[in-house]
């Protein structure tokens, strides 16, 4: 019976280990602290917007003095909104915190994950196609692939940018000291800074992202609107806003991201998925210019790739496709093909787990945000650990999320232009470790989308290029180890994305804020 | 493309077919090596599917086809004393999709070691009645990746089990048996730092559902006990987790769930004493965001003294 009791004893110390190593707690967001801003930008108002003609484009009326009867009853609701705030109130206001920006591009950046997953085929072996006007039905729109993921981005970082900067403008014209300032009696939650209250900054950012995000995610609409309800609301329970603050922000906000959309109404996005003929007629001009093409090898085949007119949207900085796109890849067959597909079988059969781990570290497939969400995600650290103020964030943010497009736009012009197979295609047998997507091989999306993200960030923060050059590089090489891309798609990408960066980093040396 | 959980509730429940079985003793039976006694097996598993549970969803996909499992298990069972045994075993997996591109895996699963103790052997009526408790601990044995689901070769998690398990055995040895036990999953490391599961997590662990596993099994000793011969019905329920997206792969966190039915039988030659061969078969009739796998184990064990 001693022995019983001894190997049971055993079994329940191992027991309690288990339990106190199983934390299911894992992280879901930036655990960000509240932070001061290493600056204000005072003259912010004065930087050239993306799309807005100006920075007063939109009008926003005078607020009331801070010594009228109708703002000093303002006051008044912030003042005992923030005094009676509860343990829940206090949380919000402490997770929008400093930088809103990060908490929409997380948001922006999960609902791309959650809608990332490709149309299972139907029971006669054909694909439905998600369908804007009735996004409900399955399959559910969008599908936020990776170029879908990286024009959601572009729009919601450029219309934060631009929005910002108008307020920044009326911040400076108007000088509506914060409630705090008025009323030091008001005990404020987040750090107090010198920034005009009105419009509110965070009201602006939480406008825009919501106007966008919803045409973006149309099923996601009740849950954006009641997270921007939420961020709104917490600017009286910090006691860092009154409601004309916040109504005069959420008025321009909504303006500025309409402008946004009327471009994205009509950017080419519409046609990218295109239909079956126009998707053959690239594939045989491929056939007879170059004499291969691309194929689907999924069963049942789907007969689109995946946005073949991407290549067609409206880009934001690059001029000319002409001007990024690569010189014709080697020919299957050829000596230079042979030895990159000698390469990639060598890597498939001595994998090692480094290798392994790159290639899943970087894959950012389905269910995931994309590589484009993945390289917001990077820079949106560097956002709080620079301690950047909202506009100076959204700055980064947009050019970073333009750049990133505009290499996805001449990334796919590539694709279908050259109709590339992939190597399981045309190396017989090849097996792979990473699902194969469903366009062309060259050039590579991620080296690409990775080389454009790291020289835009590397222009902001040029201490860590070589850190980002790293991971674009990385990246890159991932999709080798993966056994889905040549390494000629990887090193065209990367020249590819870089290149396109030049013309967004262009545009930012030029906005007045260097 | 992961597709690895499908494969695991059929892993389990062929792995504790296979390896716990052969020996004659496994951990969800109620066998006992004596004192002094230890029995080494090898099992062979061929497991396939080509159907399988998305969520609720029951589909097939071309790009998997057929999915097929290989095990090995070689395995012992030691007596330390007459109500104490030790049983190990490390099953060696290989796994391939007839269709589609992504490469099969293979290599060392996990190694698991259980402690069986008698606590209960009564006579009662025309028969005898039994109760047992297992513990044992699982560990994974190479670096193989949980996140290439369904080609996965396990969950890379380790694992503690509690079982219980209860026996009636009639004297001219008809007996019903009947176990369940608790699995207790650590969680699994993967290799990337973001995944989707209801919420994004950011996060390279991923929280493996613990489970309980259950079996009734009908048997009996035939031909003065060189035959015995079991139907069984067995499931296993993950107790959390998440379903399978539509058109998603499968994810180490998903809620697994299935129910097995299956025949086993174990052969003693008379050619050596110790030494017999076992053949056991069984098949998904229900399940959720698992393969409906069909399995098929051979096996070979030998028993003998090792001291007194």
């Amino acid at each position: 019976m001693k022995n019983i009791l001894f190997v049971f004893g055993l079994f329940v110390l191992a027991a309690v280990f288990f339990v106190a190593c199983n934390d299911d707690d894992f992280p879901t967001q930036l655990d960000i602290a509240l932070y001061d801003y290493a600056s204000l930008d005072e003259n912010g108002g004065q930087w050239r917007p993306v799309l807005l003609s100006s920075a007063d484009q939109i009008a926003v009326p005078v607020p009331a003095a801070v010594t009228s009867p109708a703002y000093q009853a303002e006051l008044e609701v912030t003042r005992s909104a923030a005094a009676g705030r509860n343990a829940d109130q206090e949380a919000a206001a402490h997770y929008w915190g400093v930088n809103s920006t990060v908490r929409w591009n997380e948001i922006a950046r999960e609902l791309a994950a959650k809608y990332n997953l490709i149309p299972a085929p139907n029971a006669d072996g054909t694909y439905p196609a998600p369908n804007p006007a009735n996004p409900g039905e399955y399959p559910l729109f969008p599908f936020a692939h990776p170029p879908y993921t990286a024009r959601m981005l572009a729009y919601l970082s450029a219309a934060q940018f631009d929005a910002l900067i108008a307020t920044w403008h009326y911040k400076y014209a108007y000088e509506r000291p914060a409630p705090y300032v008025t009323d030091p009696s008001i005990p404020v939650l987040l750090p107090k800074n010198d920034l005009p209250a009105y419009p509110a900054h965070e009201a602006v950012v939480a406008a825009v992202s919501e106007v966008i995000l919803t045409v973006m995610f149309p099923l996601e609409k009740d849950y954006i609107a009641q997270k921007a309800a939420e961020h709104k609301q917490s600017l009286i329970w910090a006691g860092v806003n009154v409601q004309s603050d916040i109504f005069a922000g959420d008025s321009l906000g909504r303006a500025v991201a309409g402008i946004f959309l009327a471009r994205a109404s009509a950017d080419g996005m519409k046609q990218a998925q295109a239909s079956r003929q126009v998707s053959d007629s690239l594939r045989d001009a491929a056939q007879e210019m170059f004499g291969w093409h691309w194929e689907n090898l999924e069963s049942p085949q789907r007969p689109v790739g995946l946005t073949p007119l991407f290549g067609q949207v409206k880009t934001w900085c690059l001029p000319d496709l002409t001007l990024t796109r690569p010189p014709v890849p080697p020919a299957p067959g050829s000596p230079e093909f042979e030895t990159a597909a000698q390469e990639l079988r060598d890597v498939a059969d001595n994998l090692t787990t480094d290798q392994r781990a790159i290639a899943n570290f970087w894959s950012d497939g389905f269910s995931t945000y994309t590589p484009p969400g993945h390289w917001n995600r990077l820079a949106c650290e560097y956002l709080v650990n620079f301690k950047m103020n909202p506009l100076r964030s959204t700055r980064v943010m947009a050019y970073m999320n333009m750049a990133i497009m505009d290499a996805g736009i001449s990334c796919w012009d590539a694709k279908y232009y050259y109709h590339y197979p992939r190597p399981s295609q045309a190396i017989p047998g090849f097996k792979t470790i990473l699902g194969i997507p469903n366009f062309p091989a060259y050039t590579s999306g991620h080296s690409a989308f990775s080389a454009s993200a790291a020289a835009v960030l590397s222009h902001f923060f040029p201490a860590d290029a070589p850190r980002f050059d790293a991971w674009a590089q990385e990246a890159a090489e991932s999709r080798i180890y993966g056994g889905i891309h040549y390494r000629f798609d990887a090193e065209a990408g990367i020249t590819q994305g870089k290149a396109v960066a030049v013309y967004a980093i262009q545009r930012a040396q030029a906005d007045g804020a260097e | 493309m992961n597709r690895k959980l499908l494969l695991l509730p059929g892993i389990m429940a062929s792995l504790l077919a296979a390896h716990v079985r052969l020996c004659a003793q496994t951990p969800t039976d109620a066998l006992m090596m004596n004192k002094g006694q230890i029995c080494v097996a090898v099992a062979y598993t061929h497991d396939t599917w080509d159907h399988y549970w998305e969520g609720a969803l029951h589909r097939d996909n071309g790009n998997i086809g057929t999915l097929t499992r290989q095990t090995v298990a070689p395995m012992f069972a030691l007596g330390i004393t007459d109500r104490i045994n030790v049983q190990a075993a490390l099953p060696w997996v290989k796994t391939e999709a007839s269709a589609g591109q992504l490469a099969g895996v293979q290599g060392l699963q996990d190694f698991g070691i259980w402690a069986k103790v008698k606590a209960l052997d009564k006579p009662l009526g025309p028969g005898d009645f039994q109760l047992f408790g297992v513990a044992g601990f699982s560990a994974p044995a190479s670096d193989y990746l949980s996140d290439y689901m369904p080609l996965n070769l396990g969950l890379s998690a380790y694992e503690g089990t509690f079982r219980a398990i209860v026996q009636y055995q009639l004297d001219q040895g008809f007996y019903l048996r009947s176990q369940a036990g608790y699995h207790l999953r650590s969680n699994t490391e993967i290799e990337r730092d973001f995944y989707y599961t209801t919420h994004a997590v950011y996060s390279n662990e991923v929280d493996v559902p613990d489970a309980i596993s259950w079996d009734v099994v009908a048997g009996s000793w035939l031909f003065e006990k060189a035959l015995r011969a079991e139907a069984r019905v067995e499931g296993m329920n993950s107790l959390s987790g998440n379903d399978i997206r539509r058109q998603d792969a499968p994810f180490p966190a998903n809620r697994m769930v299935s129910t097995r039915v299956g025949a086993f039988a174990q052969y003693y030659t008379p050619f050596l004493k110790g030494l017999s061969v076992l053949a056991s078969g069984s098949y998904t009739v229900s399940g959720r965001n698992v393969g409906q796998s069909t399995a098929f184990t051979g096996g070979i064990a030998y028993q003998f003294g090792l001291w007194k």
